[in-house]
């Protein structure tokens, strides 16, 4: 139990500070998208319409959601249906919902994976056709996007939602072996709103 | 074999794995077992490019929208606006809540939303007006149904993206349901309130009204504005005068009047109201021009939905600062963590649906299950009520965003070939399992209603049943007389 405890704490803490820098990217990806939607509305309305905005808007929902969906698994935020385990007495329904944590780790696990294939795929060495980073304004040349930093969003979300999968699994296997009492609750896990 | 993934994902849902997982690991395991690893790799790139894509940008940005109209404060506005509308009918404050949730639900597509900011201003309100907390609290539930069924709608945003269709379109077919579903309730609350003795209320419930210069002003200029636009536009329709050949003087002209005319009849109007009565209706105009705004750029061809609701976010944060005055910059950081984080979940269960509308085609399942339906029987009416039973049951245990995910990509293409319209299809499945959130044992606003009201989940559930009622029957309307949905979407050209 000391074992499986001292394993969860810094993995706890390791997923409070990367989900909490995930939640502030993510906001701000969200901020951004906002800005270069309405930039396109107004330049389409009164000028003529930039050819990134959209683009570089789908690219900052991506890592949006790379970054922010670990953080709601962790607070439970992905719709199941949970009657069978609540139904169940409080082993049964832990050894069930070891299981259901198995069955997860192994679709992100594979996702993981795939976007790491993806990340390195020919594909991803190719670049936007409208995405420049604009360097210009600094003296320097402008860099055009390349896929595999749209690609590397979800492989970087994944790669979150091993880390917390790995931590809900973790707790269930303490809570099994009798030590519910000694696990800091979930609402107190992360930044919460 | 890969026919199979159907029975293997229902099982892991019923086991309680989150639908996401379920929807990637149920195809993904059988290709494996297939042989077919190299198959995954096109799932997961449908996953990716299921997320990547621009009309589904309207879903964080709405739900974005709503998020700040509710820490905005509006909630209190529209409920004091409701109160002067309907008040004073018997059954006062339950026609308040309904009339709410009507205007709620054009500002923001969720049903929860509508309950939690809803409920937790009106149900203590009702109780103390003598109504059963058990009451007020299944009237809140029922009537946030049409939350998602009045546009601004999230499951219809998902539904239009999984299945292709305009969303444009399911937003226009969704306006006249929803406003029956809300009439219905109205009906069945005058109906329980004599023998309920629910009580009227009072119009204005704080007396001495006051309103900030900025809002009494932009309130009067944007109601004469807007009632100016819309008689114009049909003055304007009527006498031809928007074809090729329009003439911008004699429009403007035109434009002018109707606003002078609608500002003279408001001031007749004026005076037979109380000062109280009027403050509180200018202060419902700012938030209640959100729909206007959202529906109005789209149909005007001004806007692509996505940048309607970005318009709607800039809206409620133009309103929520400068005109009422209820936001801090340090409110901003929360407001759009929680939209990421709701959002994030729905973008990641949509693109999971994308991959799984794949492995729906290249199974053949479609074509079995029709083959089964149509066994049952050839007549469309049997079997849209066969299907109606299919949804309400799938829609007491499931969300209506995932449900709508999975059962689309299936039901949609059986029924259209049955000849029923698509747009149809999709608001009888939208209305189908958003009326499911209020039914019993998972209904997902019948828990908000409890937790807000702190009454039990199984008494507020037997409280609704007459309200339920009164939802199947719409549901039942809506199906079997197409008219119903079809004809403002027809109207405004968005349907042939």
């Amino acid at each position: 139990m000391a074992l499986l405890m001292g394993v969860l704490w810094p993995l706890e803490k390791l997923n409070d500070v990367l989900l909490a820098i995930g939640r502030v990217l993510a906001l701000t990806a969200l901020m951004v998208m906002v800005c270069f939607i309405v930039y396109q509305i107004f330049m389409r309305l009164f000028f003529d319409a930039p050819n990134w905005t959209e683009e570089g808007a789908r690219f900052l929902m991506l890592w949006m959601t790379g970054l922010i969906a670990p953080l709601a698994y962790r607070q439970g935020g992905f719709v199941a249906i949970d009657m069978l385990e609540r139904a169940l007495p409080h082993i049964l329904a832990t050894i069930l919902s070891l299981i259901l944590l198995t069955c997860a780790m192994a679709v992100i696990w594979t996702c993981a994976n795939l976007g790491w294939e993806n990340v390195n795929s020919f594909t991803g060495r190719g670049s936007s056709a409208s995405l420049r980073l604009p360097l210009d304004w600094f003296g320097g040349e402008r860099i055009k996007f390349k896929n595999s930093w749209a690609f590397a969003s979800l492989f970087v979300g994944f790669c979150l939602l091993v880390l917390v999968n790995i931590e809900l699994l973790l707790r269930q296997v303490i809570s099994l072996l009798g030590g519910a009492d000694r696990l800091k609750p979930m609402e107190d896990a992360g930044p919460i709103d | 074999m890969l026919i199979w993934f159907l029975p293997v994902f229902l099982v892991l849902l019923m086991i309680g794995l989150p639908v996401v997982f379920g929807l990637l690991l149920a195809p993904g395991a059988l290709l494996v077992l297939e042989g077919q690893e190299r198959d995954l790799a096109v799932l997961y790139r449908n996953l990716y490019n299921g997320i990547d894509s621009f009309p589904l940008m309207a879903l964080p940005f709405f739900m974005l929208a709503g998020e700040i109209m509710n820490r905005g404060g509006i909630t209190i506005r529209l409920v004091e606006f409701s109160q002067a509308i309907m008040g004073h009918l018997r059954g006062g404050l339950a026609h308040v809540n309904i009339l709410s949730s009507i205007l709620f639900a054009g500002l923001s597509g969720s049903a929860v939303a509508d309950t939690s900011a809803l409920g937790s201003t009106l149900i203590p309100a009702m109780e103390k007006n003598g109504y059963t907390r058990r009451f007020a609290a299944a009237i809140t539930a029922a009537s946030s149904v049409i939350g998602p069924i009045i546009p601004p709608s999230g499951i219809m945003i998902i539904y239009a993206y999984v299945m292709g269709e305009s969303v444009a379109a399911l937003f226009l077919a969704g306006i006249v349901p929803g406003i029956l579903v809300g009439v219905g309730l109205m009906v069945m609350v005058r109906l329980m309130a004599d023998g309920y003795d629910l009580p009227p209320a009072q119009r204005v419930v704080h007396d001495n009204q006051t309103i900030s210069p900025i809002e009494y002003y932009s309130s009067l200029i944007l109601i004469r504005l807007t009632f100016g636009f819309f008689l114009f536009r049909v003055i304007g329709g009527f006498a031809g005068m928007f074809g090729d050949d329009a003439n911008g003087l004699m429009n403007f002209a035109l434009f002018a009047a109707c606003t002078v005319s609608v500002d003279l009849l408001l001031r007749q109007y004026r005076n037979r109201v109380s000062q109280d009565f009027r403050y509180v209706c200018k202060k419902a105009v700012a938030p209640l021009l959100t729909p206007v705004i959202i529906l109005g750029g789209i149909l005007g061809g001004f806007m692509t939905p996505t940048e309607a609701s970005v318009i709607a976010v800039v809206y409620a944060l133009f309103v929520s600062f400068f005109v009422l005055s209820s936001m801090k910059l340090a409110d901003l950081p929360s407001i759009f963590a929680r939209s990421a984080l709701a959002s994030s979940a729905v973008l990641l269960l949509v693109g999971a649906a994308v991959s799984f509308k794949t492995v729906v085609a290249l199974s053949g399942a479609p074509q079995i299950l029709a083959d089964f339906i149509l066994s049952l029987s050839e007549n469309p009416l049997i079997l849209l009520l066969l299907i109606n039973l299919l949804l309400f049951v799938v829609g007491m245990f499931l969300d209506a965003g995932p449900a709508i995910i999975i059962l689309g990509p299936i039901l949609g293409p059986i029924f259209v070939d049955l000849g029923v319209h698509p747009v149809h299809f999709a608001i009888i499945m939208s209305v189908n399992l958003t009326v499911g959130l209020a039914t019993p044992p998972m209904g997902l606003v019948l828990f908000v209603a409890a937790s807000v009201s702190r009454e039990k989940v199984e008494t507020i559930a037997k409280a609704i049943l007459p309200f339920l009622a009164v939802e199947i029957l719409v549901i039942f309307l809506i199906t079997y007389f197409p008219a119903i949905s079809m004809t403002v979407p027809r109207l405004t050209g968005f349907v042939q």
